[in-house]
């Protein structure tokens, strides 16, 4: 199986994905190693806009038929903005995880971002799994 | 971990997601659980059950034996038809739930689950020893496909041509044996779905499983099964039944026969009143999972058994075992989710009709 791990992205192991825009915003997503581990995702339960994440603690729950995967925050912000048509077709991040991200954060630390891993890094980590 | 004859076919040549199940390594699911759900309610779809066990029964008391086994009622069956059943032990719990097929006068096939072969042939081979009868293990001689879907008739007969009239005939629940073949087709299935099992030698089943695929039956993993009988609320044992619980707070109680003069429990199932038992819930937008809590109102009544999301119905859909509460007002059921309790939906009926032509 093969996977899609675009280069201008950061990484972490729990397999999410973000972009840091220059203002220092970062925008969170599922990797494609994700979506395809769990399958068909049936419901995303994302926070709401205003609320705080904790960089590794768990912001959201997606789920397929059989099985229910927390979301851990790879980086600490506030929501600015959530992808709320998630809600209604979750399956979206099988088609799309990168197009299809979840919530967008006004970063609290930006030191954490030194952190993530880059695409090679987590694509070494995806053979490890 | 044991393997199924067909394990790498599952693993390599249709690379399955494999996962345990009942010390097996099993396939959890081939392309999507989703489109294996979709084959089997609209075309159909195939699973590798060879987990399950079989019992061989014969002797010229075999009818009594079985009846005082099981808490349904063999002895009504005609050669040629299979009954479902729960045994239980004298304390009148569940022990396991089966299939028994009446193959002949004084031959039956048993079919129990994978994880209670052991438990099952101990409980069985004890009692046998006041009947006139013998008993076989055969489970790790034969393989089971399911052939399961409004299609299965169509693509069994396509692969067994010469047992076309027999197929086409076979009634629900029926069965059909020919030893000198070692194959044996039944009408029985647990999708809700029309269809087959099909039980054959572990040195032919490779070449039948590929014959289906070949037909047009789709490959389905566990993921599927599970929930296909959740959506027709079948119980699966270790969920919905367990030693703790007795036919009736199981909703089995259509299983126990007064016409079934003496079977094991019976006295004390008639003795205990029911202190819980099952319901069927579901939620519109969230997805209730085992072990999630009941409440009714403030009160902490019981816990979700099996809950899955329905790909058929769009729902979350569960079944909880629950305190047995007369008069539950449905709009005080909540399901607490990840510390929010949300209002669930009672159902008096199945979730999904499902095909069967009964």
């Amino acid at each position: 199986m093969s996977y899609n791990t675009p280069s201008e992205l950061k990484y972490t192991k729990d397999h999410e994905w973000t972009a840091i825009d220059e203002e220092g915003n970062a925008t969170i997503g599922i990797t494609d190693f994700a979506q395809q581990s769990l399958g068909d995702i049936v419901f995303v339960e994302l926070p709401e806009i205003g609320s705080n994440l904790t960089r590794e603690d768990s912001f959201g729950v997606v789920e397929s038929i059989k099985s229910v995967s927390d979301l851990y925050a790879p980086l600490s912000g506030e929501v600015i903005e959530v992808n709320s048509a998630l809600q209604d077709s979750p399956e979206l991040l099988n088609e799309d995880p990168y197009a299809n991200w979840m919530v967008k954060i006004s970063l609290s630390n930006k030191d954490e971002i030194n952190k993530l891993l880059g695409n090679s890094d987590y694509e070494k980590l995806q053979v490890e799994q | 971990m044991r393997k199924t004859v067909l394990h790498d076919v599952h693993e390599n040549k249709l690379k399955a997601k494999m996962a345990p199940f009942a010390g097996f390594n099993m396939p959890l699911q081939y392309t999507s659980a989703k489109l294996e759900i979709a084959a089997v309610r609209n075309q159909a779809g195939i699973f590798d059950v060879s987990h399950m066990g079989e019992f061989f029964v014969s002797g010229d008391e075999t009818g009594d034996f079985i009846n005082f086994m099981i808490t349904n009622d063999y002895n009504k069956l005609p050669v040629g038809k299979a009954i479902y059943s729960p045994i239980c032990n004298q304390e009148g719990n569940v022990l396991d739930d089966l299939i028994v097929y009446k193959l002949d006068e004084n031959y039956a096939l048993i079919c129990v689950n994978a994880a209670n072969i052991e438990q099952d042939w101990n409980w069985f081979s004890t009692h046998a020893l006041n009947f006139n009868v013998s008993l076989e293990n055969k489970s790790e001689d034969y393989s089971l496909i399911a052939l399961q879907g409004p299609k299965s008739e169509e693509l069994l007969i396509e692969v067994f041509n010469s047992y076309k009239e027999i197929l086409k005939n076979l009634p629900y629940y029926g069965v059909h044996a020919n030893m000198n073949d070692n194959i044996i087709f039944a009408r029985t299935g647990y999708t809700g779905e029309d269809g087959f099992e099909v039980f054959c030698k572990n040195d032919t089943v490779e070449e039948i499983w590929e014959s289906l695929l070949k037909a047009g039956a789709t490959p389905c993993g566990l993921a599927a099964r599970d929930t296909l009988r959740l959506e027709v609320c079948y119980p699966l044992y270790g969920h919905e039944l367990d030693i703790k619980h007795t036919p009736r707070e199981s909703s089995l109680s259509w299983t126990l026969k007064k016409s079934n003069s003496n079977y094991l429990g019976k006295e004390s199932i008639s003795i205990k009143s029911p202190d819980s038992k099952i319901v069927k819930l579901s939620l519109e937008k969230l997805i209730p999972r085992e072990g999630y809590k009941i409440f009714l109102l403030d009160e902490e009544i019981g816990h979700v058994t099996s809950g899955t999301f329905s790909p058929t119905i769009s729902q979350g859909i569960a079944m909880a075992r629950v305190k047995n509460i007369k008069n539950m007002q449905e709009e005080d059921l909540l399901i607490e989710i990840r510390g929010k309790k949300y209002p669930a939906k009672l159902h008096k009926r199945p979730f999904y009709a499902g095909g069967i032509k009964k």
